[in-house]
């Protein structure tokens, strides 16, 4: 299952590879929110009871999970061309994995955000974020993107076998991305939110997964909140993907 | 090679796909499995390949139970689908190379094969590029190879000219047969093109509506039907038409009579002899013939003996195989990329039928095409001729202008109805040239 999955992801790197340019163009959007939002919220700063000093500070770990979230939700899209195209069914009339299907897929999809959130952790760091740029904090940060890019990816795998279409999976992305993320304190402390969002936020994984990256990528680094979150994330992460291994399993007809 | 007992699978939108379905299969034969879009050729080869479950029956393929032992079929078996199962953006090395670890192949086992099939479907040249530089023939020929890279013994080929020219058609039904003469390689075909079963095939079985109408050689199957076949196509079934039927069943050379939408097909020993008792018979009833061909039976006479005039019917039930789309396609009513996908079928194999096979070959698959010809040959050359001919029943040559306009006008309402069709059966089985040209529908 091990090898079948690595030669899979293999051959997703090298199409990755191939083009280059798409794994850019999803890049373009996240650079817009992190410059406009960065100009956008700076004075927000200025209330009462604001974390950071800079905004930008703040933001970088909203973004970075952003960037995750816009990079992987689509993740099942060209898992349903590749069924269409009858790819799909050329390997499942072989020995392959069944698992390793999917998981080959998810783990493409995860390499694909980390390299495109050292990408922005870059153009922040250039942009003057003040980072904590620690390898053994960067390396927990990698750890919550990976789970959140597995996450994703999973959920948008097991959506695209679930609804089988196109249209309807970018409209759930949609409806997962934008929402999720404002629902979180990508974007303002849970100080400023109204107490209804906060207790959605509660219950969203992206919260999470930007509480985690915060408590160690930027200000004083604090493990003890970093611990909590990512406990989460790893649950949420390892049900996400059972369920996208699960909808996979029911594909035979 | 292959036992199917009493298969039955029923998709739960859908009617009986594959309804109590025999079908055995010799080792190192080619059997094909011929019959209309939605007779349930895609899902018995679903089956077989373990992609698809079923409802009840018995499947042993290359001696094991696909649903107790699918790992050992699926190492047995190489399946090459409708749609091409490659990478369009890997080289076509790339491609087989995946494909061999797929199939947990020694790396220098691979390196070898791949040469072997590269040379064999003289590929080598090409082996270093991407997929998406190759032409339509070159994917299938990866495409075959792909399913061939672990040696099987047994190759399904579903569909496996669809789409193509006819050249390229052509170049592969030459590998295909190498592939059975030479590697002894045992091969389920599917195909709605008679002509492909006719000289592909060691035995033919007719699938109608899930079930095997009958399966013998091609030769067999056509001697069933002795003599010649006449056809002779009318404006309208009238009572006229209905009457001439009725006496033409009392003729004795009239050896069977059988009707198909407006076209009256009638078998008899000596065809060019019986053209003007025939005629005349016409005359005398006020059946106005509009056309009339004569022909040696072919695989067409076959199909419509053993399937009679439902065809349209079966066609109807589609190929539920593809349960997940038809969720959606259904409440929709076609999709974006529905439509998308069945303009680019007609562009793929709209110039298959339209200059190639039957105009140039003269004997193709369905005989009433050759219009040029038709006018020019009167009763006596077409009797000469052994391949098909098409003859003016009226002998006025202002006529044989109008005819080419009345095909038009059918085909033109068939398309339609296939359109139609296209909407519910999509996407697996709807080729759009099959109402039209292989075997003319009843209506």
């Amino acid at each position: 299952m091990l090898a079948d999955t690595w030669y899979l992801f293999n051959k997703f790197m090298k199409i990755t590879i191939r083009m280059p340019m798409w794994t850019l163009f999803t890049l373009v959007q996240p650079l817009i929110w992190l410059v406009i939002f960065g100009q956008l919220f700076k004075n927000i700063t200025q209330l009462p009871g604001f974390p950071t000093e800079n905004y930008m500070d703040f933001f970088v770990p909203g973004v970075l999970i952003m960037t995750v979230l816009f990079g992987s939700s689509w993740s099942g899209v060209s898992l349903l061309r590749e069924i269409q195209s009858g790819t799909v069914d050329k390997m499942l009339a072989s020995p392959v994995s069944r698992v390793a299907i999917v998981l080959s897929r998810v783990l493409h999809s995860t390499a694909q955000v980390v390299a495109q959130v050292f990408i922005m952790l870059l153009v922040a760091w250039i942009l003057g974020a003040q980072l904590n740029l620690n390898p053994i904090y960067l390396i927990l940060t990698t750890l919550v993107i990976i789970l959140l890019g597995l996450c994703f990816a999973s959920v948008s795998n097991g959506f695209a076998i679930m609804l089988q279409r196109e249209e309807p999976l970018v409209i759930i992305g949609n409806l997962m991305t934008l929402p999720l993320m404002f629902f979180s304190t990508a974007l303002v402390p849970a100080s400023f939110m109204p107490g209804w969002i906060e207790y959605i936020s509660m219950a969203n994984p992206i919260n999470y997964a930007v509480e985690a990256v915060r408590a160690v990528l930027v200000g004083e680094p604090n493990l003890g909140a970093f611990v909590m979150p990512f406990i989460i994330l790893l649950v949420v992460t390892g049900a996400a993907l059972w369920w996208a291994v699960a909808a996979f399993n029911t594909l035979r007809d | 090679m292959i036992q199917v007992r009493a298969l039955t699978k029923v998709f739960p939108q859908g009617p009986k796909a594959v309804d109590e379905l025999d079908l055995t299969v010799n080792d190192g034969e080619i059997l094909g499995l011929l019959g209309p879009n939605g007779a349930g050729k895609t899902t018995t080869i679903r089956v077989l390949s373990t992609l698809c479950g079923f409802d009840s029956g018995s499947v042993t393929v290359a001696g094991h139970d696909v649903d107790k032992e699918p790992e050992k079929v699926r190492q047995s078996i190489g399946l090459v689908a409708q749609n091409t199962g490659i990478d369009y953006f890997l080289t076509g090395r790339e491609n087989l190379e995946l494909q061999g670890q797929m199939y947990r192949m020694k790396k220098a086992d691979i390196k070898t094969r791949i040469e072997e099939l590269a040379n064999y479907f003289e590929l080598s040249d090409s082996l270093d590029r991407t997929v998406a530089t190759y032409s339509g023939g070159m994917r299938r020929k990866l495409d075959i190879a792909t399913a061939l890279i672990h040696r099987p013994k047994l190759v399904f080929l579903d569909e496996p000219t669809l789409g193509l020219d006819i050249k390229s058609r052509k170049m592969l039904w030459n590998y295909i047969e190498k592939l059975n003469k030479e590697w002894g390689i045992t091969i389920l075909l599917t195909t709605h093109y008679l002509e492909e079963a006719d000289k592909l095939a060691d035995r033919v079985a007719i699938i109608n509506a899930g079930q095997i109408s009958v399966v013998d050689t091609p030769e067999a199957l056509k001697n069933a039907i002795s003599g010649d076949a006449i056809s002779l196509s009318f404006e309208k079934r009238d009572a006229a038409c209905q009457q001439y039927a009725a006496a033409l069943q009392q003729n004795a050379h009239v050896k069977d009579l059988m009707w198909q939408g407006n076209n009256l097909h009638i078998y008899v020993d000596r065809g060019a002899d019986c053209i003007p008792e025939i005629t005349a018979l016409a005359t005398q009833h006020g059946a106005r013939i509009l056309t009339l061909g004569l022909s040696r039976p072919t695989l067409d006479d076959v199909f419509l003996r053993y399937t009679g005039t439902s065809m349209e019917g079966s066609a109807d039930d589609g190929d539920s195989g593809d349960e997940w789309w038809k969720q959606w396609a259904g409440k929709g009513g076609g999709g974006k990329w529905e439509k998308q996908w069945s303009e680019g079928q007609q562009e793929g194999e709209g110039g298959d039928w339209q200059g190639n096979d039957w105009s140039q070959e003269g004997g193709g698959d369905w005989q009433g095409n050759d219009w040029s010809q038709a006018s020019a040959t009167d009763t006596n050359t077409a009797a000469e001729q052994p391949r098909p001919a098409q003859q003016d029943a009226s002998a006025q040559p202002g006529q044989a202008d109008k005819k080419p306009e009345q095909t038009t006008a059918a085909t033109q309402s068939e398309a339609d109805q296939s359109d139609a069709q296209d909407q519910k059966d999509w996407p697996r089985d709807s080729g759009k040239e099959w109402p039209n040209k292989q075997w003319p529908s009843d209506k």
